[in-house]
């Protein structure tokens, strides 16, 4: 009996041992090629696939391009995708496609040469311009192909400017859009309280658009740039013009409730968000009737500076079907990929004037010339230049954009804290 | 995976008699370990092995991919020189000094409340230990409702009762912190109380009924025999709480992110910070073996006091 209950266990040591090998073993030695003759499964790690319809749109035209290439999708939670691809990396994972979420995720994993070098997809498509490659570039290399590019847009209530009697905001300045917000705070029929205008809480929305406007760098350790954009942000808000940033934050306020139950009658927003609305106004969620406008701007004129970022798709170095991963890559940078989006509202990297149209002859587009207008910026700078420094300057910009906006620190303390902690902790 | 045995130490095998041989005593020995074995191997592959490697990676600079390399006390000087890491220190101990005093004070109250034959006691019990079951997320969604500065129900309270300028709560740096112990103690003062009620009902009732025939008051008996009888239990909730309060993680995440500014920012949160979220595993190991330290010499501390109480 006992020799009986040692021998189970020693069996079940050796098991264990050889599983654990296993475990560890599959990480460092992709399987040896897969030959692309034959049907290929392709995996391609996303996030948020029911609330991201545009990865299934491009899932479907690309299987109805290439019949024998399958697409398995990797799903990960929209919140943990950067930390959830970091720990799959560093466990071996064989995911072919990986999606780049932020180009300061794209600029760790390239350093650390976990993707791989795909510098032939990103010189010649003939039916446009691909636009945001800038930010990919790593000492003329490129290791991802972007196939969105989402820029900033000031979203807008048509019908609360009508029912004040103000013209649309048409190229306006950041004093005008400071003036339209106090005419159009009130309440509306049924006594909701409706704001002038909405900040979402992230510090994009002050930080990047001070940046790209007044030249400044968000890496330089230098802030006084953002001084403007802060004592306006906190203005509109102490005055009620704008959701205070303390409610928005501790209740998670969403910033398309905000608009799509016309609780605001601006918001400053990316262009990821049209798809949003189409689909809320689609599934008769919301009946606001919304058109955007250019990004207010600091002096009067007809040129429009913004921000924004593009999206992409690498190639995991530790990929089991590296050519039909870049296929993936050129097909979703193409005009067939850019079409498959576009049609469900999602702006595409690939710039051309057939784009655009077809872009606003979608169901649902606002078809007005500002519209229009909007969609073309004359300059789109980056939201923050990816470097090795980026993600730590962003930890700290974040904080004290915090303290900033629940009041707690002046404007002019909290870029002097921002500036003296990114000085002594990064740039030295 | 692992297979819980218990481990008592070849029950069948007699021990008397002088004629036991080493063999006999080996053989025993061998048994007994077989029955750990199990969970041993468990232990060692899923816990010890990682935990000693994150301490040898704690001397390393390593991205979770290229190889790693040898940097010395670099880290350590790093998270010395750097003001974050003593800001969430700081926010860890102060978490530690309110929660675990007010959760073991809460916890043994709401036990000796309901250790009486009370009409309903069962449904008061489950509903102190209902926080503890209920999804955390929920709850930090939750109180960050109640504690909305400007519409919740903590300030309107306040504010009925004369507080003329009621706490911003999660959005001030000098409240978030409070905020987050209160909803900590909420929490998990159900769970301390299920130990304690399992501590009280060991107490033999003769010692209650001697000492009022000898006039003891309610306080004198609580004082004189309930609280010494349940050191045992006292000891233990203490252990698990203070280990519990410098690990804590998914609170904080969930209702402030260590927010406002750094004002909630705790050691685990910074060590997931910079190693999975910024890639930085050394620095993050050099942190989590400070924690680890810290936490030991706590507990070790802990241990002597009880013993020298026992003696």
């Amino acid at each position: 009996m006992n020799r009986k209950a040692l021998a189970a266990i020693g069996a079940a040591a050796a098991l264990s041992l050889t599983l654990a090998a296993c475990g560890s073993g599959s990480g460092n030695a992709p399987d040896d090629e897969a030959t692309e003759s034959g049907p290929v499964d392709l995996s391609v790690a996303v996030w948020s696939m029911d609330q991201t319809p545009e990865f299934q749109a491009l899932f479907d035209a690309f299987e109805a391009e290439y019949p024998d290439i399958t697409i398995t999708p990797v799903d990960i939670l929209a919140d943990d995708y950067p930390e959830k691809v970091t720990t799959m990396l560093a466990g071996g994972d064989t995911t072919d496609v990986l999606t780049m979420k932020t180009l300061t995720d794209y600029s760790r994993w390239a350093g650390r040469g976990q993707l791989e070098d795909v510098t032939d997809l990103v010189t010649d498509y003939p039916d446009g311009k691909l636009a945001g490659t800038d930010g990919y570039d790593q000492d003329g290399k490129f290791f991802a192909v972007p196939y969105r590019q989402d820029f900033w847009v000031l979203y807008y209530n048509k019908a609360l400017f009508d029912a004040a009697g103000l013209d649309y905001p048409d190229h306006v300045t950041w004093d005008e859009y400071a003036d339209l917000a106090q005419k159009l705070t009130g309440t509306d029929a049924a006594g909701q309280k409706v704001y002038g205008t909405y900040n979402h809480v992230w510090r994009s929305v002050t930080q990047a658009i001070a940046q790209a406007q007044n030249d400044g760098d968000l890496l330089s350790g230098d802030y006084g740039f953002l001084t403007d954009q802060y004592d306006l942000n906190v203005g509109l808000q102490k005055d009620g013009y704008a959701l205070d940033y303390s409610t928005a934050k501790t209740q998670q306020v969403s910033y398309r409730t905000m608009f799509e139950t016309q609780a605001t009658a601006m918001m400053p927003m990316g262009t990821w968000y049209i798809s949003g609305i189409l689909q809320a106004k689609k599934d008769a969620k919301s009946t606001v009737e919304w058109g955007i406008a250019p990004m207010p701007q600091v002096d009067d004129g007809d040129t429009t500076t913004t921000f924004g970022g593009p999206t992409a798709f690498a190639v995991n170095k530790a990929a089991k079907n590296k050519d039909a991963a870049k296929k993936f890559l050129a097909f979703a940078a193409s005009l067939k990929g850019a079409e498959a989006i576009s049609a469900i509202g999602v702006v595409p990297a690939l710039q051309s004037d057939d784009v655009t149209a077809a872009y606003f002859a979608l169901e649902g587009m606002p078809t007005d010339d500002l519209s229009k207008e909007a969609f073309a910026p004359d300059d789109v700078a980056l939201e923050m230049a990816p470097s090795d420094i980026t993600a730590d300057v962003d930890v700290i910009l974040n904080e004290e954009h915090d303290l900033i906006m629940v009041g707690e620190k002046s404007v002019d303390d909290g870029i002097a804290a921002m500036e003296s902690r990114v000085k002594q902790d990064v740039l030295d | 995976m692992a297979i819980t045995a218990a481990p008592p130490t070849a029950p069948t095998a007699s021990s008397a008699g002088s004629g036991t041989t080493g063999r006999q005593s080996r053989r025993n020995t061998l048994i007994g370990i077989s029955f750990i074995l199990p969970n041993f191997l468990g232990f060692a592959l899923l816990t010890l092995v990682p935990v000693v490697a994150a301490f040898g990676l704690a001397f390393m600079e390593w991205d979770s991919y290229n190889p790693a390399e040898f940097v010395g006390l670099d880290n350590f000087q790093k998270m010395f020189g750097n003001d974050t890491f003593w800001i969430a220190l700081r926010n860890t101990l102060y978490y530690g000094i309110g929660h675990v005093p007010l959760t073991l004070l809460c916890s043994l109250g709401l036990a000796l409340v309901l250790n009486r034959k009370l009409r309903g006691v069962r449904f008061f019990r489950t509903a102190a230990f209902f926080p503890y079951v209920t999804s955390l997320v929920a709850v930090a969604v939750v109180w960050n409702m109640l504690f909305n500065p400007t519409m919740g129900p903590v300030n309107q309270l306040l504010t009925t009762l004369g507080v003329a300028n009621p706490p911003g709560w999660t959005s001030s740096s000098d409240w978030a912190m409070p905020a987050v112990i209160i909803t900590s103690v909420w929490r998990d003062m159900g769970y301390y109380m299920i130990l304690f009620l399992a501590g009280l009902q060991t107490i033999p009732v003769e010692y209650y009924e001697a000492a009022r025939v000898d006039g003891a008051n309610a306080w004198q008996r609580f004082w004189h025999i309930t609280l010494p009888t349940l050191r045992p239990t006292t000891f233990l909730v203490l252990i698990l709480l203070t280990v519990g309060s410098f690990k804590v993680f998914d609170l904080i995440v969930v209702m402030t992110d260590g927010g406002p500014g750094r004002a909630t920012l705790v050691l685990s949160q910074l060590i997931y910070r910079e190693g999975i979220a910024q890639g930085e595993f050394g620095y993050a190991s050099a942190i989590s073996l400070v924690l680890f330290v810290i936490v030991l010499l706590v507990t070790v501390l802990q241990f002597r006091l009880g013993e020298r109480r026992d003696r």
